[in-house]
């Protein structure tokens, strides 16, 4: 008989990078299945080097491993070779601290960031040998658990998951797990579980809940048992200060794609971009105090060894005193060659001095993401800020030295005409004359366009996705536009891909069969360009009898139940509507339809 | 101002990563250990540290070398002490000596390196020992054997490996322990080959369909460095 990790050590050998799988990393937590009274393994549906990115991922094994008889280990979405052999050899998916197999642990809870990893949970669940559904789980199987952004509108997910945690869970999931070994215990059975479970605030039970549909609409959402909740309100963190955050982070030997200390600056932002489900779900702003992040950074710099630190938040510049920040992690870390940066700059001149302040070496690119290229277009999703402000903010980043921009636009968005998108290439086509006519340097640009997916719990949540046949005509004026413009990189993302994503993202139930169809044919990584395949996912969509487009261009009205609305992310119903109102009847706004 | 060179043993829990990894791991260990490091001037100013030769993915190691420098004085005990308290299991520290500032960098000397590699079979397969020496001489007595290389831009280029492949023989094996080749191959910046390639070519030799159930282990010995015409042990003098 062989064991296990001697059949695990020959498949390491015939891997591409074997190090997605091994663990052992500095700073990784091996604690003993022995002792543990909880074990979960927490899984991440995407390759080790993305997950591995991840903060909310380093921030929940911290906080779970922390408490001594609590036991988490990662397991990430394996390559297509290792899947390969894992199911040549009959061998179960397994994790990386132990290289136990999933059905080991008492939960196996994933991390729902994006909806094109699905197909990748099922795969797992699958390659894990547990059961895919929960109606076919019993005792001896772990609880499959479910929480991040995607947690939010769950429901084409819900067959699938016994539970899901809303909001932020780095202080309740310890909690959660207390209450589950004291279940285990004295619960009746495993239902009879995930009801008494549903008692606590965050934890959303979707097997108890039964939709009501009349013809195509959502028209009731029925509890199966009186104790679970009518409604599941989200559950946040009061104080960053007091909130777990790791001293210590995981270091990946092979190169992830963000691989460098990162503290979080504050929780939330208050720019209320409409597109923006980040900027709505993680509300209310909530500030780290500029002690305690020193105190974090100096902690992860010494027992990392980075040499880069990033200071992370949704929208970095509008924490208070920033540069009186910088100044003191300069000074608190000096000597110790660490490069303090900044995501997500804003197009103002206050970001572009800091930018300044901060960065050393060659300066290539700075990127901006002005997502629409009109003032009107940038009114209507509240991304406020002038053509004026633009141009002056590239002209102090230009005297700062940088050679160029990479500037980030949607198309699709709602009210956009074609002029709003012909606006993207004039823009783009102005900045360049202007630096060489007025400033005679020649300025690198390049030009990113996405494509809008209106999501749950925005302003635009009612809103429909452009059809893809609209969306390629305007990806089709904007290539028409640059090619008059060379030198000019322009990328987009593939249409299909977001309209996959919108399908999902204010899906429903009834895209459960088509998901689970969908990872039959073999759909695996939807979000990588070179696995997505549209031709299988139309298959599994025609077997399972759903128009995906019934989802994705959905126009719902004010008072249609939305399949989240049980689902209380902290903001009041109204205030989405007043700011989907507001977008419509901006003051030039005087085109397009209206509800 | 002190220049340390140092030997490591990599052992299996560590031998998924690549050279670049390593040299991470490295770089990031010692930036934990708090020795006074020594780093170079410019925008981007980087630690002064080398490896002496990119150690493949999969290959174990018992003698590998690698040298840093300091902007104070560290003896190599202090080195030692510092440093392995910040190196993950599968990773060994073996010695350390001090170095002159200004010798020339350590990856300029290596010269060849030599492998064990093991063959591993299942349980109740039998590897027959004849068929493979056969086929070493085979590849031994060719006078070209040629290796693909990549350039830049897609441009894919042949160069002739045979006169790298300076020594390779089956070990007479001792009862129930693997087939074990020994390949000693020239190494660093005057061009190489990769024992896989090695390996691979080997099988290709092979008569008989090899449907052996069993894998390989390689393990690098050691490096070299060319000395008065003689190859001589890196590490000599250490």
């Amino acid at each position: 008989m062989q064991t296990l990790d001697s059949k695990i050590k020959r498949l390491l050998a015939k891997v591409q990078k074997p190090a997605r799988y091994v663990g052992n990393e500095w700073n990784a937590r091996k604690k003993d299945h022995a002792t543990a009274a909880v074990k979960m393994a927490l899984a991440f549906p995407d390759l080790y080097e993305v997950g591995m990115s991840n903060q909310g991922l380093k921030i929940l094994y911290d906080s779970v491993n922390n408490i001594p008889d609590m036991l988490m280990e990662r397991v990430f979405a394996p390559g297509d070779d290792m899947e390969e052999l894992l199911r040549a050899h009959d061998m179960p998916l397994f994790t990386l601290e132990s290289w136990k197999p999933l059905a080991a642990f008492d939960l196996v809870g994933f991390s729902l960031q994006y909806e094109l990893s699905y197909t990748n949970v099922l795969n797992m669940l699958d390659l894990a040998k547990i059961p895919l559904f929960t109606e076919q789980r019993d005792e001896e199987d772990p609880l499959v658990v479910g929480g991040g952004p995607c947690a939010f509108n769950p429901e084409p997910l819900a067959p699938f998951f016994d539970f899901f945690i809303l909001g932020e869970s780095e202080e309740c999931l310890p909690e959660i797990l207390a209450i589950i070994k004291d279940l285990k215990q004295e619960a009746y059975d495993r239902r009879d579980l995930l009801v008494r479970l549903s008692e606590q605030e965050g934890v959303y039970v979707p097997s108890q809940y039964q939709p009501v549909y009349r013809g195509e609409k959502l028209e009731n959402l029925e509890k199966k048992d009186p104790r679970v909740p009518a409604v599941i309100k989200k559950r946040l963190v009061e104080d960053l200060d007091s909130a777990p955050y790791p001293a210590a982070p995981v270091i990946p030997y092979i190169q992830a794609i963000h691989d460098r200390a990162v503290v979080e600056l504050f929780r939330g932002c208050s720019r209320g971009c409409r597109f923006c489900q980040a900027g709505y779900i993680f509300r209310p702003v909530r500030r780290r105090s500029r002690e305690k992040i020193l105190e974090i950074a100096c902690e992860q710099i010494a027992k990392t060894g980075y040499e880069d630190l990033s200071l992370a938040s949704l929208s970095s510049t509008d924490y208070p005193h920033l540069d009186e920040l910088i100044e003191e992690l300069d000074r608190a870390l000096s000597g110790e060659q660490v490069k303090c940066n900044l995501p997500s700059l804003r197009l103002d001149s206050y970001s572009i001095k800091l930018a300044d302040r901060l960065h050393r070496g060659k300066r290539s690119n700075l990127t901006f993401a002005p997502e629409a290229a009109t003032e009107r277009l940038r009114r209507v999703i509240k991304k406020n800020i002038s053509e004026e402000e633009i141009f002056s903010a590239l002209v102090d980043a230009v005297e700062a030295g940088w050679q160029g921009f990479k500037l980030y636009f949607m198309i699709g968005l709602p009210t956009e005409t074609e002029a709003d998108v012909e606006a993207i290439v004039d823009l783009c086509s102005r900045i360049r004359q202007y630096f060489r006519r007025k400033v005679g340097r020649k300025i690198s640009l390049s030009v990113s366009v996405s494509t809008f997916v209106p999501k749950a719990h925005t302003p635009f949540q009612w809103e429909p996705q452009l059809p893809l046949s609209e969306v390629a005509y305007r990806q089709e004026i904007i290539q028409q536009g640059f090619k008059k413009m060379p030198g000019v990189d322009l990328s987009w993302h593939d249409a299909e891909t977001s309209f996959l994503e919108a399908v999902f993202a204010r899906g429903d139930r009834r895209l459960a069969p088509a998901l689970e169809r969908a990872f039959s044919l073999g759909c695996r990584f939807d979000g990588w360009t070179e696995y997505f395949s549209m031709p299988l996912w139309r298959q599994a969509f025609q077997e399972a009898g759903v128009k995906p487009e019934d989802f994705a261009q959905r126009r719902f009205a004010y008072n249609d139940l939305l399949p989240w609305d049980h689902l209380d992310c902290g903001i009041k119903r109204e205030i989405f509507v007043r700011e989907h109102q507001k977008a419509f009847s901006s003051d030039d706004y005087n085109q397009g339809e209206t509800i | 101002m002190t220049r340390i060179r140092f030997s490591f043993a990599r052992r299996d829990a560590l031998k998924h990563i690549s050279h670049l990894d390593m040299m991470r791991l490295f770089q990031r260990a010692l930036r934990r250990s708090e020795l006074p490091l020594a780093y170079s001037e410019g925008y981007n100013p980087h630690l002064r540290f080398n490896l002496a030769a990119p150690l493949p993915v999969n290959v174990t190691a018992s003698e590998e070398l690698g040298e840093v420098f300091f902007s104070g004085t560290v003896t190599p005990h202090r080195f030692i002490s510092a440093l392995s308290e910040q190196l993950p299991e599968g990773l060994i520290l073996t010695g350390a000596c001090s170095e002159d500032y200004n010798a020339p960098s350590l990856p300029s000397f290596v010269n060849a390196a030599l492998y064990r590699a093991a063959l591993v079979a299942e349980e109740g397969c039998r590897v027959d020992l004849s068929q493979y020496r056969q086929a070493l001489e085979r590849l031994l007595a060719r006078e070209e054997i040629l290796a693909p290389r990549t350039k830049k831009k897609r441009k894919k280029t042949y160069v002739n490996v045979r006169p790298y492949i300076f020594e390779a023989y089956f070990k007479e094996p001792v009862k129930d322990t693997p087939l074990e080749l020994h390949m000693l191959l020239q190494a660093g910046s005057k061009g190489g080959v990769s024992p896989f390639f090695v390996i691979e070519q080997l099988e290709k030799e092979l008569f008989c369909e090899c449907n052996y159930k069993a894998h390989w282990e390689l393990h690098r010995e050691r490096l070299y460095r060319e000395h008065e015409q003689f190859l001589q042990p890196l590490s000599e003098g250490m």
